[in-house]
């Protein structure tokens, strides 16, 4: 069918072929309002001085100021990172194996598990501050057991501090990286392993060709979403390490707040963000889920 | 049925709307008539201030300035403000000439800017004018220190300081020839090197260090390094910075390091370290130990800082009240300014903020208990007679850059343990330029 002019269409079909872009349209606003406007304003902030002139300032300090402590917060970003982001997935991938099994008190223990996401970081970074404590509860309970004679020092040793950070932030955030999981598996059809069963399927085979494949998009979410929150790691670290362990966050609140140089924050927080949307990019690419692709 | 739900949400929606707009209308016809009542007969004065910020001092000093408001019928509006705002608002009220600010309570440093730009009204003629402060003494060092560019630009209205806390168990590891009272009093023998050397005993004898200071990511530490050892090793905040007598310094601190409690780096404040006996002896604000103090008052005393080869360095903090120029009422806020400097009200500041009293007369009149072990030890400070008064800097926002410039040092001799003289040359030209750059001189 084809038409010469707008004329003839009636006006109802003219409009509702514009309700799609309608509808994106709040998105739209939301988005360039509060993602573009903060990026733009922040690409200002660090390479511009107050009279607009384009400047490297602020590269400048971030990158060989004696007092700037960029490598080593960038160091011990992906650091932290590294080592929380394996374990965390794991420790619930496990949970969330265990869990899909039916036994007594199930419900209780998901929700034990599950409490730990509902503390936020500074509370979480307090708590194990003051249970890791020279007197503090951990201490306590292993000298009373015998286990040690003296206080572990947890604090104002950097390895020790390292430690203390990793152990709260497991604690904290696998619930997240479980709940993913956990709701993923329960997704999966039982007639798949009821499939399985039928042809002889082993429990190895079964994991490896049924619910591994078919877990890798909730994988994905999970690490995606864990890896975003582990570039922006701060709370836990401020509470428990103060700058003994610079993270990249936690220099850009203290360059906005301590050293008074928002140039600074800025670079920060857009490295942060540029991290960020890279290591996202990555694990879409890797982890696209094969079945998607195969047809459905 | 769907009409029927439409229907009651539309009605729902409509009386909702209406008594939004009825509350708007009513609110909007009490602000008048408020405003007619206020506008009308009595004064009402603006009162900007620094300090007193936090929210429970904030509903402590309006509480404090009803109090005023009924003896003396005059408003006051406190206005809690940054430095940096008011230094905009002031500068854009005395260069357009509608100044709205009464009263400004500030530290010296902001007030001493102030007053180089000319914006602070001369109170010496004010006692003559509208009354005199009867009944209070100013320390001569807050007199003298009042007097900036040629007049007298502010009263002293409150002082805060750093000190020692120590938990009586301490003293039985003192160093042989030091005693207690050495220590509370602040004699000749209290030294850093009687320091070091009582932190070593408490180290080797306890067998654990208990020495504690607040180096935590909000903590006061750098403090303790501009303003109390450079000066007692130094005899300058910022002048010596990579002196030889500095890098004495820095090695003695790097030997302390090794008796100090480690986890020293994430402590913000020293009142809970203290309460928890992790530490023993401990420097810090006044106002972040006072929690220490006034929990076990009888566990712990308040003392002097020690004493270094340049003499007795420490920080003063001075806040100051001061009139700007053309202010609307200065009548009235001289009258705000008499009640504030008042003993017994300073004394109430005292009680609820930490902050100290300016006016001798009002030491007498704390009652004792923990407070009078406060007021102790920072009297005992003040008045040592090898005191090297340090204030710190007025910066501005390059306060954030004079800071972590100590911090770094600290960070890379005592913490990293990187070559002294190299570090304190690096930074050195950096620390220089920022006093440079705001066209002050090198404390």
């Amino acid at each position: 069918m084809t038409r010469k002019s707008g004329e003839s269409i009636p006006l109802s079909i003219k409009i509702s072929n514009y309700v799609p872009y309608l509808l994106l349209l709040p998105t739209l606003a939301y988005m360039l309002f509060f993602i573009g406007y903060p990026l733009v304003e922040g690409v200002a902030l660090a390479f511009f001085d107050e009279q607009g002139h384009f400047t490297w300032a602020n590269v400048n300090y971030l990158l060989y100021d004696p007092g700037s402590l960029f490598w080593d917060a960038l160091k011990y970003t992906i650091l932290l990172a590294a080592v929380i982001i394996p374990i965390q997935v794991s420790v619930a991938f496990g949970l969330a194996l265990l869990f899909n099994a039916k036994f007594p008190g199930k419900n209780l223990a998901l929700y034990t598990v599950i409490l730990p996401l509902t503390i936020s970081d500074v509370a979480a970074g307090l708590i194990w501050y003051v249970m890791l404590g020279q007197y503090g509860f951990f201490n306590k309970l292993l000298m009373d057991l015998g286990v040690i004679s003296h206080p572990i020092i947890f604090f104002g040793i950097k390895n020790m501090e390292f430690l203390a950070i990793v152990m709260t932030e497991v604690w904290r955030a696998t619930a997240i990286v479980f709940v993913i999981i956990f709701a993923g598996l329960q997704m999966i059809s039982h007639e798949y392993y009821e499939a399985a069963e039928v042809f002889g399927a082993t429990t190895w085979q079964r994991f490896r060709y049924i619910i591994f494949p078919l877990l890798l998009p909730s994988l994905q979410a999970a690490l995606i979403i864990r890896t975003l929150f582990a570039f922006q790691i701060f709370g836990v670290v401020w509470t428990l390490a103060g700058r003994d362990i610079p993270v990249l966050a936690g220099e850009a609140y203290y360059a906005q707040t301590t050293l008074l140089r928002p140039g600074v924050a800025a670079l920060y927080a857009l490295i942060i963000a540029a991290l960020s949307v890279s290591v996202g990019a990555i694990y879409i690419k890797f982890f696209k889920a094969k079945y998607l692709e195969a047809g459905m | 049925m769907s009409r029927a739900i439409s229907t009651l949400w539309a009605i729902t929606i409509i009386v909702i709307i209406i008594i939004a707009i009825g509350a708007g209308i009513w609110w909007w016809y009490a602000s008048q008539q408020g405003g007619k009542q206020g506008g009308g007969q009595k004064v009402k004065i603006v009162f900007a201030s620094t300090q007193l910020n936090p929210p429970e001092e904030q509903a402590f000093i309006k509480s404090l300035l009803q109090d005023f408001t009924k003896e003396t019928g005059i408003e006051v509006d406190f206005v809690a403000i940054s430095y940096d705002q008011l230094t905009t608002r002031l500068q854009s009220e005395e260069q357009s000439g509608k100044v709205t600010i009464d009263l400004i309570g500030d530290l010296h440093g902001g007030l001493d800017y102030f007053a180089s730009k000319g914006w602070l009204t001369d109170l010496s003629n004010f006692p003559s004018k509208y009354g005199a402060l009867s009944g209070r003494t100013f320390p001569k060092v807050l007199e003298d220190y009042s007097k900036l560019h040629g007049i007298k630009a502010y009263i002293p209205w409150m002082t805060a300081t750093y000190v020692m806390v120590v938990n009586h168990k301490a003293y039985q590891y003192l160093p042989s020839g030091l005693t207690p009272d050495d220590v509370k009093k602040g004699t000749s023998k209290w030294t850093y090197d009687a320091f070091l050397k009582w932190a070593e005993n408490l180290k080797n004898q306890t067998g654990s260090p208990k020495v504690g200071f607040p180096d935590g990511p909000h903590g006061l530490f750098v403090r303790f390094l501009h303003g109390f050892l450079y000066p007692s090793f130094t005899g300058y905040q910022a002048k010596a910075f990579n002196s030889t007598d500095a890098v004495k310094m820095w090695q003695y601190l790097k030997e302390l390091w090794k008796y100090v409690v480690p986890q020293s780096t994430t402590y913000d404040e020293m009142a809970d370290p203290l309460l928890k006996e992790e530490v023993w002896v401990a420097w810090d604000h006044t106002a972040r130990i006072k929690n220490a103090i006034e929990q076990k008052p009888d566990q712990f005393d308040v003392v002097p800082v020690p004493a270094g080869p340049k003499g007795r360095g420490f920080i003063l903090v001075i806040a100051g009240l001061a009139i700007p120029k053309n202010a609307p009422h200065p009548d009235a806020a001289w009258k705000l300014i008499e009640f504030l400097t008042r003993p017994e009200i300073q004394v109430k500041v005292l009680q609820n903020t930490g902050f100290f009293p300016t006016v001798k007369e009002a030491t007498g009149k704390i009652p004792s208990g923990p407070l009078k072990v406060l007021a102790q030890g920072v009297a005992a400070q003040q008045s040592a007679s090898d005191a090297v008064v340090a204030l710190i800097p007025s910066l501005g926002a390059k306060g954030g850059d004079f800071k972590n410039i100590y911090i770094t040092a600290f960070n890379k001799i005592v913490l990293n343990n990187e070559d002294i003289k190299k570090t304190l040359d690096q930074l050195y030209p950096q620390l220089i330029d920022l006093f440079k750059s705001q066209g002050l001189e090198v404390p």
